[in-house]
């Protein structure tokens, strides 16, 4: 009887539907992994986050909201306007700037912070711009780089805020953190104008 | 009653567990991920200072050094070391030739080994810009790779991460020093990066 009853259920199978990508929620989380898997964005994002946790706790409560709202308006124009080439330049550009200030471990005046994050949030943010979508499918896209941009950075910005106040050493290992994240700025726009001859993607 | 064996056919049980042992035991590697994409890049960068000894001892060393002179070299050598890397692996990539790469290589194990075998403390200046000139003929020789990644930023990453690592590692034996018995300890392994290289040095010359 079970051996019947196997085969049926063998010749009766249907779709699991398992995988929400066919269920039209899949640009969700594209927008969600796109800048998580992309170095190019993660880096920079993890060097804002290290910026922001070394401002004090007002300046940063104030700034990092913007920062998801600043990746939506740029990937939003992003996803409309042509690709800028210049726009990957900028942020290459970004590796050194923000790896820099975490070397300098100095705080930022908050108005300086703030034009900081919204024009990493930008730039970043066009950089992360889907031309190829369009109607419920960009607003779920865009829906996942802003959540992804919101959880990075607060997530990353908690944490070292919480290492560089808790741990003696935690300063030190976040001042290596941003001489890491320069020294691989300076190395990849090194390597796009010498080699590639053009930002890359 | 006579005992009957019976013969050891192909299907015993027994014979199938060996062949199965006898395959397990000859197995090779499949290599049948190739290095390819932001993986291929991370790893082959990650694996470069690694697998390269002459690289692997003076980063060591960087941080045995960094741990002997204490603070703020402890922190400043580390955190110092990764910028002018870069630059010298601009250099590299902007196809500007540093004579006797290998050499200023191998020197740089050479000269640090002896730093920690004999616990020199020149001041703090002297320390960075001797740090400094080999970590240009360190980055020089990883960025001439560099394009030949397979991912170029991953390859980047993987290099500046495993050398931070190196030193990481160098700055935790050398809290061994806190101990007579550990500082003795310590200067031993400066000896014997000093040894390498030697050998590294001769061997880039040819010598060997």
């Amino acid at each position: 009887m079970k051996r019947w009853l196997l085969l049926f259920c063998l010749l009766t199978p249907q779709w699991a539907h398992a995988h929400l990508v066919s269920t039209r929620f899949g640009e969700y989380y594209a927008g969600l992994l796109h800048p998580v898997i992309t170095l190019s964005h993660l880096i920079p994002w993890l060097a804002l986050a290290l910026v922001a946790g070394l401002q004090n706790t007002a300046s940063a409560r104030t700034a990092l909201p913007l920062f998801p709202l600043a990746v939506l308006a740029g990937a939003a124009l992003g996803s409309t306007l042509p690709a800028q080439q210049w726009i990957a330049v900028i942020n290459l550009i970004s590796f050194l700037v923000l790896g820099g200030l975490v070397l300098a471990a100095r705080p930022l005046p908050p108005r300086f912070f703030i034009a900081l994050v919204m024009a990493t949030g930008l730039s970043h943010g066009y950089a992360n711009g889907m031309p190829e979508l369009f109607g419920q499918g960009l607003v779920l896209y865009l829906a996942g780089v802003t959540c992804a941009a919101y959880l990075l950075v607060s997530i990353l910005t908690a944490a070292s805020h919480q290492l560089i106040t808790q741990r003696s050493w935690g300063i030190i290992a976040v001042r290596a953190g941003g001489s890491w994240i320069a020294a691989i700025g300076f190395l990849y726009l090194a390597f796009t104008l010498f080699v590639t001859g053009a930002a890359g993607s | 009653m006579p005992h009957h064996h019976r013969p050891i056919s192909s299907s015993h049980p027994m014979c199938g567990a060996l062949v199965l042992l006898l395959i397990c035991a000859v197995a090779n590697p499949a290599h049948a991920h190739t290095e390819a994409g932001v993986a291929g890049g991370l790893s082959s960068g990650f694996l470069h200072p690694m697998l390269g000894l002459d690289h692997l001892v003076a980063m060591v060393a960087v941080g045995l050094w960094g741990a002997q002179l204490g603070k703020p070299a402890i922190w400043l050598l580390p955190i110092t070391f990764p910028m002018v890397m870069a630059a010298g692996g601009v250099m590299g990539l902007a196809g500007l030739p540093l004579p006797a790469i290998e050499t200023g290589i191998a020197l740089s194990a050479l000269i640090l080994g002896l730093m920690v075998l004999f616990s020199l403390r020149p001041p703090l200046e002297i320390a960075a810009l001797l740090v400094g000139c080999f970590a240009v003929f360190h980055g020089h020789a990883h960025g001439t790779e560099l394009p030949a990644a397979a991912n170029p930023l991953a390859y980047g990453v993987g290099f500046v991460i495993s050398t931070g690592l190196l030193h990481l590692v160098g700055i935790v034996l050398g809290t061994l020093t806190r101990w007579p018995a550990g500082t003795r300890a310590i200067r031993g392994l400066g000896g014997m990066i000093a040894a390498l290289g030697v050998y590294f040095s001769a061997a880039s010359l040819g010598w060997m």
